[in-house]
């Protein structure tokens, strides 16, 4: 009777001693508390929610920055950093939702330079919650010219982003 | 000596872990917070045993004894056996049983049965009780799904009603939160749950303890300590990983669950017509519960409690050695105690359970994926024949549990399957029972502040107890066959079967507006399910129509 957990213990202990695992937050198991459920159906960790009654609102903290700043939605956030991080960063501001790639020429294509900048707007997850805008120059005659990217290159790179960061979150509430 | 203390440093942290030493962790005093959630809802509910009918008239499938007790005026019905696992046998009021007690006096409201009433019920009291001549009735061995029901009472007052449809139902309950982190790089916290909305089934304190419905009665209470690298550790009463944490597959986003949500609070549970098999129903009995970090998708957990009673030991701190405590092996009537008994703490017969449950997360090409496989197994209490033999009439507790849940653009569809020894109430088998099967199937979609969903139940169950133990002879016996229709020996399977649609509001983060209908049923040929009725009832069932709020903070 004690075998399967002996073996579960041996292959939990084999796999801890491997690196690479995530820590699963307590927000990915299930539970039956009312409280619990009902806030995260609506999107909110149970363990951010409440009055503070004793000690800091860290979470809080973490969030926003520090008391003031701006709030950036953690799943777009992450989404944009995924989607940009085959190029190089020039400038990266997690309170202010703001990346700016430098110039990357893709190795496909010679002679064209592109430079993404990118912003989180807000906390939410909305479709209308990133903005992003690609700089495209052109060398010609030995010198890099401005060349406007299309539009839809624009809304394009918006559609990976937020595809991105659906897949975020159904990877998080999956387990809802 | 700052390269001996490096090169220390460097062989500790190979043997434990870098992690264990880390020194520049930030040590956080821990945050304590208050929460809670306060639900209201009116509901309209059309069930059947929504009325008992004075003192004989009543049917209880078996023959009515004809001549009411001459001393209290009551019964004119044997003790019978009946599902009604509802059924309240506290002393006292009339319709109660007074002066049963069990076996070792823990003051159980109906003794431990065994086929010689005159053992465990020998402390009937004359003149108070409604079995007035427990002389051959209550046979009621082994309990399975059954207790005696109270016989109406031909006088007394309030043992008879006609309920109406309407009701309004309130449910708050408080939470404290702790959260901190310490030096070595641990998080660390518990929470305490304050409910009061006390339903018999749903408590820690013991599987069927039941106190006033306002009274604070402490649901989960644990603490947990965790690491980015080796896991989490809880312990404390808490669900096991597959009593709830790690489960796959009950998609309970809508509504207020569907066929696991409140709809329960609102019936008169006349024929055991309830959902008991969800995965929190498994018990928050007191557990040690570890749980690994994901790799590769993959999380795997196992928990391990020493019996079914809450908070520790329940039932323990008294004179004498009774079946009350949890820690009992081997007691007196533990056949009987396959159910949990009503109003014991921590009465139940399952020991040493453990569950291990394996969990995979994904998502390919946008679907999020949910898979769990997991089995609960435990051991069980042996009975206690008169000449003190330990006598083992129950099978090892042992499900295997497969369940899957897939989302895709706000819609989620799960479906779960367990099988295996377990009764209706999760409960020990009695040997020669039959193994048990459920299907959960559940649907949601969520658009904006909306979400509508749908989920089902159905199972196939052990239903009349086949057998009986036999203190004096300290042998199970097998129930003689039936002899008419109706015998709670009919040897036939039970039948549950609900289903549920249901929406939700969210007004803000917290808040929801509920509308929602439930069916649930149960059912067992040739068994009376609905004793104010004439003739055999063979189904019980009750639609709950529930609308309302929600908040939770």
């Amino acid at each position: 009777m004690r075998h399967p957990i002996l073996a579960a213990l041996l292959l939990t202990t084999a796999l801890t001693a491997c690196s690479g695992g995530r820590q699963v937050g307590n927000e990915e198991y299930g539970t039956d508390n009312a409280r619990e459920r009902i806030l995260r159906g609506g999107g909110v960790n149970p363990t951010n929610a409440g009055l503070v009654v004793f000690g800091v609102d860290r979470n809080q903290q973490t969030e926003q920055g520090g008391p003031g700043a701006m709030r950036v939605n953690a799943y777009l956030w992450r989404a944009t950093l995924e989607t940009l991080s085959s190029m190089p960063f020039a400038s990266v501001d997690p309170f202010g939702g703001v990346i700016i790639t430098d110039w990357y020429s893709h190795p496909t294509a010679d002679g064209e330079r592109v430079k993404v900048q990118a912003y989180v707007l807000g906390g939410q997850l909305r479709s209308d919650g990133v903005r992003v805008q690609v700089f495209r120059q052109i060398y010609r005659n030995g010198q890099w010219v401005d060349q406007p990217a299309s539009s839809a290159t624009n809304s394009e790179m918006e559609d990976r982003v937020l595809a991105a960061a659906r897949e975020l979150r159904t990877q998080t509430t999956a387990s809802r | 000596m700052r390269k001996i203390l490096l090169g220390t440093t460097a062989v500790v942290s190979a043997a434990f872990g870098a992690a264990v030493i880390t020194p520049a962790a930030a040590q956080d005093a821990p945050t304590v917070r208050i929460g809670g959630s306060i639900q209201a809802y009116y509901g309209y509910i059309n069930q059947n045993g929504a009325s008992s009918n004075p003192g004989g008239t009543a049917d209880f499938g078996r023959t009515a004894n004809a001549t009411p007790n001459a001393a209290t005026g009551l019964g004119g019905y044997t003790a019978t056996e009946f599902l009604g696992t509802n059924t309240t046998l506290t002393g006292g009021a009339a319709g109660g049983l007074n002066g049963v007690a069990a076996p070792g006096g823990a003051g159980v409201s109906l003794g431990v049965p065994t086929a010689t009433p005159t053992g465990a019920l020998a402390n009937t009291t004359t003149g108070t009780g409604i079995i007035g001549t427990v002389a051959a009735a209550p046979s009621q061995g082994s309990l399975t799904n059954r207790t005696i029901t109270t016989p109406l009472s031909a006088t007394g007052a309030g043992a008879f009603a006609r309920s109406g449809k309407n009701d309004f139902l309130n449910l708050p309950a408080i939470s404290v939160i702790v959260s901190g982190k310490a030096a070595q790089g641990f998080t660390y916290g518990g929470q305490v749950d304050l409910e009061f909305n006390a339903l018999e089934g749903n408590l820690t304190g013991g599987n069927r303890s039941s106190v006033q419905r306002s009274t604070a009665v402490v649901g989960e209470a644990y603490v947990f300590v965790a690491h980015e690298r080796f896991g989490q550790v809880r312990m404390g009463d808490e669900d096991g990983v597959l009593g709830g944490l790690m489960n796959s597959g009950f998609v309970t986003n809508f509504g207020t669950g569907g066929v696991y949500g409140v709809w329960e609070q609102f019936q008169i549970r006349q024929s055991g017509n309830r959902t008991q098999t969800g995965p929190g129903q498994l018990g928050d009995n007191t557990k040690v519960i570890y749980m690994s970090p994901q790799f590769y998708g993959f999380d795997f957990g196992a928990s391990y409690a020493p019996n079914g009673g809450g908070f520790g030991n329940g039932g323990c701190p008294s004179d004498t050695a009774t079946a009350g405590c949890d820690r009992a092996y081997a007691f007196r009537g533990a056949t009987a105690w396959a159910v949990a008994p009503a109003g014991q703490l921590g009465a139940m017969a399952r020991r040493n359970e453990y569950q291990l449950a394996a969990r995979y997360r994904g998502s390919f090409a946008g679907v999020g994926v949910s898979a769990t496989a997991g089995y609960v197994g435990a051991g069980t209490a042996y009975d206690l024949s008169n000449a003190g033999a330990q006598v083992r009439t129950m099978n090892n507790l042992n499900v295997w549990q497969v369940g899957a849940q897939a989302t895709y653009m706000g819609f989620t569809l799960g479906a779960a399957y367990y099988q295996g020894d377990y009764n209706f109430f999760w409960g020990n088998t009695i040997r020669g029972d039959r193994q048990a099967q459920t299907l959960n199937v559940g649907a949601s979609y969520t658009s904006g502040p909306f979400t509508f969903g749908s989920n089902m139940v159905t199972g196939v169950y052990e239903g009349g107890g086949r057998s009986d133990f036999d203190a004096a002879s300290g042998r199970l016996v097998r129930q003689s066959n039936p002899t008419a229709y109706g015998d709670r020996n009919n040897l036939a399977s039970q039948r549950r079967w609900g289903m549920s649609v249901g929406a939700n509001y969210r007004l803000a983060p917290g808040l929801d507006l509920i509308a929602e209908y439930v069916y649930h049923s149960v059912r067992e040929n040739g068994r009376d399910l609905d004793a104010a009725r004439a003739g055999i009832q063979s189904r019980g069932f009750a639609n709950v129509f529930i609308m309302g709020s929600r908040l939770a903070f």
